[in-house]
């Protein structure tokens, strides 16, 4: 046994020893607070220079509102209710769109990624349909489906299905085959194998597909707002450009920042969890 | 007095009162007329009029230039490869594809970098109820010495240690036979040579049938009870040299320079220049 204990007691045992590496930690943690604080000096300061200004009435009131009073547009909206309505239709619809458009997204790049017979059936069709512009398919879903709920939400689906559809089938094609050797030799099922070694090897790209999805699902519901809705945040815009209040328009594009940094946040937060040690 | 002062048949005769039961050791039967590869250049004979049987418990090296085909033997042993001349048995049994009786540790480690260590030596154990796999995987980890590094991650070893956690993720299916294709050629010779003695005493302990790949003639004499030098072009064996040395062997004896001699002669002789 003597020789085998000798054999633990080497270098790297005391490189792993906690004190070293909590320091080091703290001191990147600090780092990183600095770094935020940095990033919020000028966007106040803009926030204060635009106040200022406002108030003394260089920039047109009707042109440019002050913060203040696109804060309190917002919050007289809120009050009557009005706000979480439309707030609450845009994110239904980001959020059913976005689901059919993964959902198809991963079983079109989960295919092709693994048959590569369907690759070679699909791939060329989605990649030039790909390179059509997707606000370019605008009319013809108001021709099949009309105005209400279903062309927008197809819309959505379509811009959140080519990123992970792409992001996945990459993924799937390019899993160290050494690794899938591996469960070769441990003679795992086909099925087996996807939930042991393909799937969690492409994991960390099938999530980078999400949230870029995601990022599109947004843009895509601005666009299907802004063509004629009678709900949501992009309506909303509409609405004060035709009434002449840039307060809501300005108030709109904040809720919309607001809304898609918090979800991507969310889906950042749940791939983070999915991912463990390898998210860093 | 440390256990490497025993012979061989003394440390197995202590270990049958360990935890694991004694196994059954694996006995190979290898004949390989014809290997082939479709190269860009046409077809490649790569494996030529090879016959070899290995007894139980017995440790085989098996040394060669490279590219003569010592991967790609293994590979057939591990089932890895199918197509080929000739028929290979373990125990009386056709290999016919990668088994859990045989165990296999690659030139790179291969471990899954999203499980754990543990979770990496247990990967083949899920048909095992979960206490005989947790029992198994604490087993091989005290095994390989690693143990207390058990809830890492793979990219937190040393190349030495995961080298071991693979070792110990072949061993927990219980192989009859081990197949290892160079595993310490990319550790330092320090490392190397310790890994060699934990070799052997894990060898001992488990009375597992070896074969090892090397590209070191050192290694070799110092872990082989038998060295199968192999020659290039089509890869084929060309001498079988036992190397009777008690263990544990010293490096730097008379007779075990002499037999390393003799396998560099062997090897030479068939090396074009
Ligand atoms: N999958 C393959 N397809 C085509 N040729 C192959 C394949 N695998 C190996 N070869 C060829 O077979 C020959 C032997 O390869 P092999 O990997 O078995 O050699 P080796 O003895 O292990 O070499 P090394 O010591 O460098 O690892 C080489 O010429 C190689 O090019
Ligand atoms: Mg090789």
């Amino acid at each position: 046994m003597s020789t085998a204990e000798q054999n633990h007691r080497l270098p790297w045992k005391a490189a792993a020893a906690p004190a070293p590496k909590s320091r080091v930690r703290m001191k990147k943690w600090r780092f990183h607070l600095s770094d935020r604080l940095l990033g919020w000096i000028i966007p106040l300061g803009i926030l204060v220079v635009w106040e200022i200004l406002a108030r003394l009435a260089v920039l047109p009131p009707n042109w440019l509102p002050a913060p203040t009073v696109i804060a309190r547009t917002i919050y007289e909206m809120g009050a009557t209710g009005d706000l979480w309505k439309h707030v609450g239709v845009t994110i239904t619809r980001v959020a059913v769109g976005f689901l059919v458009g993964a959902t198809a997204g991963t079983l079109l790049g989960g295919l092709t990624g693994y048959f590569s017979v369907a690759r070679k059936l699909f791939d060329p069709l989605l990649q030039s349909l790909r390179s059509v512009p997707s606000i370019a398919w605008v009319p013809l879903f108001l021709l099949w489906l009309g105005i209400q709920e279903s062309s927008k939400i197809a819309l959505i689906s379509l811009g959140a299905l080519f990123p992970v559809y792409l992001n996945l089938s990459v993924a799937m094609r390019h899993v160290d085959p050494k690794l899938l050797e591996v469960g070769k030799l441990y003679r795992l099922s086909s099925f087996e194998m996807v939930r042991r070694i393909i799937f969690p090897a492409v994991l960390p790209q099938y999530i980078v597909g999400l949230r870029s999805g995601l990022g599109l699902a947004w843009m895509f519901v601005v666009a299907a707002e802004l063509l004629g809705a009678s709900s949501g945040i992009g309506y909303l815009m509409i609405d004060g450009q035709m009434t002449g209040r840039a307060a809501i328009i300005l108030g709109s594009v904040l809720l919309f920042a607001i809304c898609g940094k918090t979800t991507d946040w969310m889906m950042n937060a749940a791939g983070t969890r999915l991912l463990g040690h390898r998210a860093r | 007095m440390s256990r490497s002062d025993l012979s061989i048949d003394e440390v197995r005769k202590n270990q049958s009162t360990s935890r694991e039961p004694p196994r059954k050791c694996g006995a190979l039967d290898i004949v390989i007329s014809r290997k082939m590869f479709a190269g860009v250049e046409g077809p490649l004979t790569v494996l030529r009029d090879i016959s070899l049987t290995v007894q139980p418990g017995e440790f085989v090296c098996i040394v060669g230039g490279s590219g003569c085909g010592k991967t790609t033997f293994l590979r057939i042993l591990a089932g890895l490869e199918t197509e080929y001349e000739g028929c290979v048995r373990l125990d009386e049994q056709q290999i016919a594809g990668p088994d859990l009786n045989r165990g296999v540790v690659f030139q790179e480690h291969r471990l899954l970098p999203w499980l754990t260590v543990r979770d990496n030596v247990a990967f083949g154990l899920s048909r095992a109820s979960s206490p005989e796999r947790s029992g198994k995987v604490q087993h091989y980890l005290d095994l390989v010495g690693l143990r207390s590094f058990e809830r890492e991650y793979p990219d937190r070893l040393s190349g030495g240690m995961s080298q071991r956690v693979a070792i110990a993720r072949a061993l927990a299916g219980c192989p009859e036979v081990l197949l290892l294709d160079e595993p310490f050629a990319s550790l330092d010779a320090l490392t190397r040579i310790r890994m060699q003695e934990e070799l052997l005493r894990i060898w001992q302990a488990e009375q597992t049938t070896v074969v090892l790949v090397t590209h070191d003639i050192e290694e070799a004499v110092y872990l082989a009870d038998r060295i199968v030098v192999m020659s290039p072009q089509p890869g084929t064996i060309r001498n079988l040299l036992p190397v009777d040395l008690p263990r544990p062997r010293e490096r730097t004896s008379t007779e075990f320079s002499g037999i390393r001699r003799a396998v560099l002669d062997e090897l030479l002789a068939h090396t074009v220049v």
